[in-house]
C-alpha cells in the first residue's frame, strides 16, 4: 500500500517545531529511508504514520485512504521499536500470535502462521523462550516476526539495529532486504546511520531539523546531492567555493563548466563537490587539457584496509575558500581528500591532483530569519516579502515568548501577521526565554543568510533609553543582521561603509549581492581622517571594493570624505544623499571590552535614520 | 586451584564470627519473643489452646480481623494501581507532591491517624456532625476500622506497583496498540499481566499489614467487643484482663498467618527474581 505524507507539521510543547511541512510519497511494496542525525523528526513521523502521535497539520494517507486521525489499532501497520519491546511475560510464541489472537484467528492457523514466521526471521524453534533468554538480535528478529504476523499493510522500523553490535547487524540487514523481497511490504525505516540507509533504501530521504531536504535514490543522493547538508551527510569529500565566470567555475586555474540544471548568476558562489574516489594522484605532470588542481604535498596518509586514505594539501587557489573538511587553524591552502586502492603504488610526496570527477551542488535557496513580536507595527515583517520576492528566498518567522503561556497566542498572531505582509506560507518559528538570546540561539541552530529584526527609530540619546535589542545582539550573532528602521518598502540606494585594512570584505559582498537582487545603486564610502590616511592606500582600497561590486555585475560609485571621525563622515555622507540602507561591518569580537565602549558600529546603528545591514567578518 | 580453595576457606572462616554476631543479637530481639508465644500458647496443653480460640469473642475478633484484611487488600489493590498508573504514566503539575502525599501514611504515627479520623468523622468531627443526623456514623463501627486500614495500608500496594509500572517503557503498551489491540485488551493482555507479580506482592502486604495493625484500630473501633474488635486488640483486652492463656491463642493463630503469608510472599518474589 503506498504511503502519501502532505506537508505534515508537528509541534512538540514549547512551541519548538519538529517536524515541519513535510510532503512525501513512499510507494506500495518500497523500502523507504528516513535518515536524519538524531532531533531530525525522522522517528516522530514514524509515529505519525503508526498512528502514535497526531500531526498538527497536514494530511496522512494510506493508497486513497485519510489516515490522519485513524488511531494505531485501525492502521493495519506493524511498527518495530528500537527497544523491540517484547511482551515480557509472554513467550516468543504468544508474542508472535498475539496480533492473530486479538483478531480472533482460530488457535490451529495461529500456530501454522507463527511457525512460518518463526522460519522467515531464522529463529525456528525457540517459540518457548522467554525475552530474557533472548540475545538482542533475537529480539528484533521476534519483533519483526510479531509486527508481521497479521500481514500489516505497512511495515514501519524505528532504528531497528541501532542497539545491536556492527557484526550482527550486518547480517540482520541482510536478512531484512530478504524478507522484504520475500514479503513485497511497504516499509519505512527510520536510521541515522548512513551505511544502513545505502544498504537498505531502494529510496532515502535525508531530514534535518524537521525538514525534509531530498528524496532519492542512494546512487543519486551520493554522486548529485542538491544542498550542502545532504553532501556532507552522506559521505565524506571536499567542498571548494569558487565564483561564477562567464557561466564557469573557477578553481584558482581550472575552470569547471557549471551544468544547465545548476543554474548560477555571474559572480555567485559556486559549491563544487569532489568525492574522495574522484581525485587522481600522480607522480608525472598530466597531459594539457586535464582538470588539474596543481601540484599538492601529502600530509596524512592513513590505511584501512582496502583503501589508502590520502589528505593533501593543495597549492593556493585564487579566490577559493573551503567549506569541508573545515580547514585546521592557521591552515591557508585548502586540502583535499583523497582514496586510493591500497594496492597502488606510493602516493608521491608532492602528487600532481586531478580531478576525474565533479558535482556543482545547487545555488542555496537564501533563507531569511525574521523576528516579529507578534504585536504592534511589524516593520521586520513588512519587508520580508519584498525581499523574498525579490532575493527568491524562504522565510522563516520567528517570535519569542516570555513565558510557556503565551506560546500559542503569540503563534496564531505570528501566522496571522505573516499571511496580512503577503507571505505565503512561512515556517513558524515561536521559542521562549529572552529575545535576544533566542535569537541568537535559534541563528545559530539553523543555517540563515539574513536575520530581520525591526529597530525602531535613530536614538541620538542613547545614555536615557534602556538597551535596546540590537545592541544586545549585534556581539551575538554570527549572520548579517538587518536592521529595519521606519517602514521601507524597499531599498533603491545602498551606502556601503568600507575602512582600509579592514579584514576580508564580507560587507561589500554582501551589500553588492544584495544590490543586483533589489537592482539598487551602490556608493562605496570611505572615510579618510583628517590628515591621517595614505591617499595611495585609500584609492588602491576603493578600486578594489568597485572591482568585487563589479565581479558581481554591480555598478558601485566610490565616495571618499574627510572628516573628523569616520562616524562624522558616514553622518554627513547620509545627509547628502536619500539612502535606503547602510551597510557596515560588525564591530570584531576582540573589540568586546569589559568596559561598554560604544563601536562604530553601534553609533552608526544608533544614529543613522534608515536601515542597516551589518555584516560580520568572515561571512561572506 | 588451590589459591581459589584457600580464598573459599578464608570467605568461610572469615564470616562465621560476624554471622554468629548477628545472631546472638537477634535472638533476644526477634527469635525468643517469637518462640515465646508458642510455648505460652501451648503451656497449658492443647486443649487450653483449642479453649482460648473457641470463645465467641476470639472466634469474632479473628474473623473480623481477616474479613477487614481481606476487605483492605482489596480496595487498595484498586486504589493503589490506579494511583501508580496516574503517578507513572502522566506528568502533571504538584505531581511531586501527590507523590508525597501517598506515601505519607508510613510515616505518620498509626495513633495520630486514627486520631485525625476520629476528628473528621466522628460524632463531633468535622464531617460526622452533620452525618450524625442522617443516621450514619462511620466511627466506632466495621466501616471505621476499614478506612483506618485502608489508609494505613495505602502506600504499600503503591511500592509494589509503582516500579514495576516505572521499569515498562510506554512503548509496550504502544506496541500492543499497532498490532490492534484495544486500550482494554491492552489493559488485560499487556500490562496486567506484567503487574501480576507486584499486583500480588502488594495485595500481600496490605493484607498482612491490616491483620497487624493496632494504633489506629483501637481509636476509631472503639474497641467493642463482638462489633469492632479485631484480633489485635481482643489479644491487648485479654492481656489487661489477665487472661494470658486467651491472648497467647489468638496471638499464636496471628503469628501462623503471618508466617504463612510472608514464606508465600519470599517463595513468589524469589521465583519472580528468576
Amino acid at each position: 500500500m503506498s504511503v502519501t505524507l502532505e506537508n505534515v507539521t508537528k509541534h512538540y510543547g514549547g512551541g519548538q517545531v519538529v517536524v515541519d511541512r513535510v510532503s512525501l510519497d513512499v510507494q506500495t511494496g518500497e523500502l523507504f529511508v528516513l535518515l536524519g542525525a538524531s532531533g531530525s523528526g525522522k522517528s516522530t513521523i514514524l509515529r505519525m504514520l503508526a498512528g502514535l502521535t497526531a500531526p498538527d497539520e497536514g494530511v496522512i494517507r494510506f493508497a486513497d485512504r485519510d489516515v490522519t486521525l485513524v488511531p494505531p489499532q485501525k492502521r493495519d501497520v506493524g511498527l518495530v521499536f528500537q527497544n523491540y519491546s517484547i511482551f515480557r511475560h509472554m513467550t516468543v510464541g504468544e508474542n508472535i500470535e498475539f496480533g492473530l489472537r486479538i483478531r480472533g484467528v482460530p488457535a490451529v492457523e495461529r500456530e501454522q502462521r507463527r511457525e512460518e514466521l518463526l522460519e522467515l526471521v531464522g529463529l525456528g524453534g525457540l517459540a518457548a523462550r522467554y525475552d530474557s533468554q533472548l540475545s538482542g538480535g533475537q529480539r528484533q528478529r521476534v519483533a519483526l516476526a510479531r509486527a508481521l504476523a497479521y500481514k500489516p499493510a505497512v511495515l514501519l522500523l524505528d532504528e531497528p539495529f541501532g542497539a545491536l553490535d556492527v557484526k550482527i547487524r550486518t547480517q540482520l540487514r541482510q536478512n531484512l532486504k530478504e524478507i522484504h523481497k520475500t514479503l513485497g511490504v511497504t516499509t519505512v525505516l527510520v536510521t541515522h546511520d548512513q551505511e544502513e540507509a545505502f544498504e537498505l533504501g531502494q529510496r532515502i530521504a535525508v531530514m534535518e531539523r524537521g525538514r525534509l531536504l531530498e528524496v532519492n535514490t542512494p546512487e543519486k543522493l551520493y554522486a548529485q546531492p542538491r544542498s550542502l547538508f545532504v553532501a556532507t551527510f552522506l559521505g565524506g569529500g571536499t567542498i571548494l567555493v569558487g565564483r561564477c565566470q562567464d557561466h564557469k567555475v573557477a578553481l584558482g586555474g581550472l575552470s569547471l563548466p557549471i551544468p544547465a540544471e545548476v543554474p548560477h548568476d555571474e559572480g555567485d558562489r559556486v559549491r563544487v563537490l569532489i568525492r574522495p574516489e574522484q581525485v587522481r594522484l600522480t607522480a608525472e605532470r598530466p597531459r594539457p587539457g586535464a582538470p588539474v588542481l596543481g601540484q599538492g604535498e601529502v600530509v596524512e596518509q592513513n590505511f584501512s584496509g582496502a583503501t589508502r586514505r590520502t589528505r593533501v594539501r593543495l597549492p593556493p587557489l585564487a579566490g577559493v575558500r573551503q567549506v569541508v573538511p573545515p580547514l585546521p587553524f592557521g591552515e591557508e591552502n585548502p586540502i583535499l581528500d583523497a582514496v586510493v586502492p591500497a594496492h597502488d603504488p606510493p602516493t608521491p610526496p608532492a602528487p600532481w591532483v586531478t580531478l576525474e570527477a565533479w558535482h556543482i551542488l545547487r545555488q542555496p535557496t537564501p533563507r531569511l530569519l525574521v523576528c516579529d513580536e507578534g504585536e504592534g507595527i511589524a516593520p521586520a515583517l513588512e519587508l520580508a516579502k519584498p525581499l523574498v520576492d525579490a532575493l527568491d528566498a524562504i522565510a522563516t518567522v520567528l517570535g519569542v515568548s516570555p513565558d510557556a503561556r503565551r506560546q500559542d497566542a503569540l503563534r496564531e498572531a505570528l501566522t496571522e501577521r505573516a499571511a496580512a505582509a503577503g507571505l505565503a506560507q512561512p515556517a513558524i518559528r515561536v521559542r521562549r526565554g529572552d529575545l535576544a538570546e533566542q535569537i541568537a540561539l535559534e541563528e545559530r541552530e539553523a543555517p540563515y543568510d539574513f536575520v530581520i529584526v525591526g529597530a525602531g527609530d535613530s536614538d541620538p540619546r542613547p545614555a536615557l533609553r534602556h538597551t535596546n535589542l540590537y545592541e544586545e545582539l549585534l556581539p551575538r550573532i554570527k549572520t548579517p543582521l538587518l536592521l529595519v528602521r521606519g517602514r521601507p518598502r524597499r531599498f533603491e540606494r545602498i551606502l556601503i561603509c568600507t575602512a582600509v585594512g579592514e579584514p576580508g570584505k564580507a560587507d561589500i559582498r554582501a551589500g553588492g549581492w544584495l544590490a543586483r537582487r533589489l537592482n539598487a545603486t551602490v556608493t562605496l564610502l570611505h572615510v579618510t581622517i583628517s590628515g591621517r590616511t595614505m591617499p595611495a592606500l585609500v584609492h588602491a582600497h576603493l578600486t578594489r571594493g568597485v572591482a568585487t561590486l563589479r565581479e558581481l555585475e554591480v555598478k558601485g560609485r566610490p565616495s571618499l570624505r574627510e572628516a573628523a571621525t569616520p562616524l562624522e563622515g558616514i553622518l554627513a555622507e547620509l545627509r547628502s544623499e536619500p539612502y535606503d540602507l547602510v551597510v557596515t561591518g560588525a564591530p570584531p569580537p576582540l573589540a568586546r571590552t569589559p568596559i561598554r565602549s560604544v563601536s562604530i558600529t553601534q553609533a552608526i546603528v544608533r544614529r543613522a535614520g534608515c536601515s542597516i545591514l551589518v555584516v560580520p567578518a568572515g561571512t561572506w | 586451584m588451590s589459591t581459589r580453595a584457600y580464598a573459599v576457606t578464608r570467605a568461610g572462616r572469615r564470616a562465621a564470627v560476624p554471622a554468629s554476631l548477628v545472631v546472638l543479637f537477634l535472638l533476644p530481639l526477634i527469635l525468643m519473643p517469637l518462640a515465646a508465644v508458642f510455648l505460652f500458647a501451648f503451656r497449658g496443653g492443647p486443649l487450653a489452646f483449642w479453649n482460648g480460640l473457641k470463645t465467641p469473642e476470639a472466634q469474632f475478633a479473628l474473623r473480623f480481623s481477616l474479613l477487614v484484611a481481606f476487605a483492605t487488600a482489596a480496595v487498595n489493590t484498586v486504589l493503589g494501581t490506579f494511583t501508580a498508573y496516574v503517578l507513572s504514566r502522566y506528568r502533571f503539575r504538584g505531581q511531586r507532591i501527590l507523590g508525597i502525599v501517598v506515601n505519607l501514611p508510613v510515616a505518620i504515627p498509626t495513633v495520630v491517624v486514627g486520631t485525625s479520623l476520629l476528628l473528621l468523622w466522628g460524632p463531633i468531627g468535622l464531617l460526622g456532625r452533620a452525618l450524625g443526623p442522617l443516621g450514619l456514623q462511620p466511627m466506632f463501627a466495621p466501616a471505621g476500622v476499614l478506612l483506618a486500614h485502608l489508609f494505613v495500608t495505602f502506600p504499600y500496594m503503591l511500592g509494589a506497583v509503582k516500579p514495576v509500572m516505572d521499569e515498562m517503557e510506554e512503548t509496550y503498551e504502544e506496541a500492543a496498540y499497532t498490532i490492534g489491540a484495544t486500550t482494554w485488551q491492552t489493559f488485560r493482555y499487556v500490562i496486567l499481566p506484567t503487574l501480576k507479580g507486584g499486583l500480588f506482592a502488594g495485595a500481600l502486604l496490605t493484607f498482612a499489614h491490616s491483620l497487624g495493625e493496632f494504633g489506629a484500630t483501637v481509636m476509631v473501633s472503639g474497641n467493642l467487643r463482638l462489633k469492632t474488635q479485631t484480633a489485635p486488640l481482643y489479644i491487648f483486652a485479654q492481656f489487661e484482663a489477665g487472661n494470658i492463656e486467651a491472648a497467647n491463642a489468638v496471638a499464636a493463630v496471628l503469628a501462623l498467618l503471618s508466617f504463612f503469608i510472608f514464606f508465600v510472599l519470599l517463595r513468589y518474589t524469589g521465583r519472580e527474581g528468576d
